[in-house]
This record gives structure tokens, C-alpha cells and sequence, in this order.
């Protein structure tokens, strides 16, 4: 079982993203570098795989599987899919993960059009978490950020 | 006008990256209130307590993105009002609790369609995580309402429309 390895805290994201701010360029550019495209790529990818094993024990596991088979093919897995399954607590805790990354990575994407692909994958990631939590008794939403803890 | 025409056509008409970021302050807020309003009107019980506590959810993210404005620096002066609720969402202060449900997860759906215009023409993309972890938060909302609603909870691809 993979356990929840950490939980990020809001309240150092938004300084760091006042500093980032701050060091813009003209167009808002941070002036630093930022990771190759396609590693960015490959780093949303992997976390969606490991999110998308079918979770075990849930009565939300069919559509949950069909989604994830979905999000995999959008953000580039070809013939890849996600393997093994998962029980729900380390179901939880990768998709957790993937919302992370996926935070993370939104940033980093040149294109537009692919920020908002992640952004419409990660706002799906947010909901199964919610409603996986919900269908097993848990609260749904235990924090104003979707895990990200001020 | 509904809420989700009027959140659209505040996006439509930002121009700069300050004025898209006070538009996700204003709809942040407009949230908070017409929780609030929700929860002290036609929701009792589990909706009502659910309700007061994403009141609170929507004002962290309303100050979480006023933070990216002042880091823009530009001084916050957007202010959702009680006006605002009574002209698009006046179900939160009606007496039918499913009509209530319905328009604020119209308000939801409104604010994540907002978050991915926010994604597709924002030039300060580092905004872009914040704009990400409350979309995620939304969504999360956005579960519960549809679930209270009799509605599929989960989207494959979550556009908020």
C-alpha cells in the first residue's frame, strides 16, 4: 500500500508564487528556466498511470477505470495503460499524488491548449477523490484546496 | 441573467492578467456569500452544516488568489455583494433546498470554466498553480451538489459547462 507520502501546503505555494511573480519577465515569463516540455509531459503521464489502476472494494470502480482509461489516451499514453490494481486507501493516495503533479507541471506547459487538457484531467482527478471518499463514508471534502493544506 | 452567463461575460470582457485574476476574486466570493446564504436559508441539516463550511472553502480561495493580485501588485478592490446573490442566485434564499443545490452548482461549474480560461490566457502562468488548487476544490464542491442533486458525481474531463 502506498501511503499519502506528504501533503503541500498552500500558504508556501502562494509565497513562492509572489516570488516567482516577482522575477517575471515582460510577459510574465519567470526569468529562471524552466524543464523541457516533454519531461513535463512524461511526469503528468506517470502519475496518471499509477492514479488510474483500478481501484478494488468501490462501487465507483467501473466509471472510475473508464475515466482514468480516458485520461491516460488525453494526455498522451498511446497504447500504454495504467497496471495492477489498487485498494482505496492507495487509490486515494496516488490520485492525490497525480492532482500534485499535475499542480505542479500546469506551469511548465508552453501550450495553452495543453494547460487546459491537464486542468480539465486534474479537476476530474479532484472529483473521484472526493467521490471515492463520499461513496466509502469519508468526508468528500476535507479542505478548501483539493489536498493542499493551508 | 444567470450566474454562469454573468461569470462568463466577466472573463470575456478581462482583458489583463490583474482584471482575469479579479474576476476569480469576485466569483470566489460571490461563492461564499450565496453559501452563507444558502445555509442560513432553505438548507437544514448535513447541507446546511456542508454548506457553511465550503462558505468558508471559497473564501480561502478568494484570498489565495487576492495573494496573486497583490503579487501582481495591484490592490484588491473587487467586492462580491449581497446585490450580486440577489440578482443571479436568488434560490439560495428561497424556500426550495434542490433549487438552491442547482444554481450553486451552476456557480461552481461557472468558477472552473473560469479557472480554464484563466490557464488558456494568463501570461503570469505561476498564478496558474493557485488557479489549479482551487479548480481542484471546486470540483471537489461541485461532487457533493450533484451527488445531493441525483446527478453522476465524476466527469471524465471536467469543463465545468
Amino acid at each position: 500500500m502506498v501511503r499519502l507520502s506528504r501533503r503541500r501546503f498552500l500558504g508556501a505555494g502562494v509565497l513562492a508564487g509572489g516570488a516567482w511573480l516577482a522575477g517575471c519577465g515582460s510577459r510574465g515569463e519567470p526569468v529562471g528556466a524552466r524543464p523541457p516540455a516533454d519531461a513535463v509531459r512524461a511526469r503528468i503521464l506517470r502519475a496518471e498511470l499509477a492514479a488510474g489502476a483500478p481501484v478494488v472494494g468501490s462501487p465507483l470502480a467501473e466509471v472510475t477505470a473508464r475515466q482514468d482509461v480516458r485520461h491516460a489516451a488525453r494526455l498522451g499514453a498511446g497504447p500504454r495503460r495504467a497496471s495492477g490494481t489498487a485498494d482505496l486507501a492507495t487509490a486515494l493516495a496516488r490520485k492525490q499524488e497525480a492532482v500534485f503533479t499535475f499542480v505542479e507541471a500546469l506551469p511548465q506547459l508552453p501550450d495553452p491548449a495543453d494547460r487546459v487538457a491537464l486542468m480539465q484531467v486534474l479537476a476530474s482527478e479532484a472529483e473521484q477523490i472526493a467521490a471515492l471518499r463520499l461513496a466509502d463514508g469519508q468526508e468528500p471534502v476535507p479542505d478548501a484546496f483539493a489536498g493542499f493544506v493551508t | 441573467m444567470s450566474v454562469a452567463t454573468a461569470v462568463a461575460e466577466r472573463y470575456a470582457a478581462a482583458r489583463t492578467d490583474a482584471s482575469l485574476v479579479e474576476t476569480a476574486i469576485w466569483v470566489e466570493q460571490l461563492g461564499a456569500l450565496a453559501y452563507a446564504a444558502a445555509a442560513d436559508g432553505p438548507l437544514s441539516g448535513a447541507q446546511r452544516d456542508r454548506a457553511e463550511r465550503f462558505a468558508g472553502h471559497e473564501q480561502e480561495h478568494a484570498a489565495a488568489f487576492a495573494t496573486m493580485l497583490l503579487a501582481l501588485t495591484v490592490p484588491v478592490r473587487v467586492h462580491a455583494s449581497d446585490t450580486d446573490v440577489d440578482e443571479l442566485m436568488p434560490a439560495v434564499r428561497g424556500d426550495r433546498p434542490r433549487a438552491a443545490l442547482e444554481v450553486l452548482a451552476e456557480l461552481e461549474g461557472a468558477a472552473i470554466a473560469g479557472h480554464q480560461v484563466l490557464a488558456r490566457r494568463l501570461h503570469a502562468v505561476d498564478i496558474l498553480r493557485t488557479a489549479g488548487m482551487v479548480m481542484g476544490g471546486a470540483a471537489q464542491h461541485l461532487v457533493v451538489l450533484r451527488t445531493d442533486l441525483g446527478r453522476p458525481p465524476t466527469r471524465a474531463f471536467e469543463n465545468g459547462l
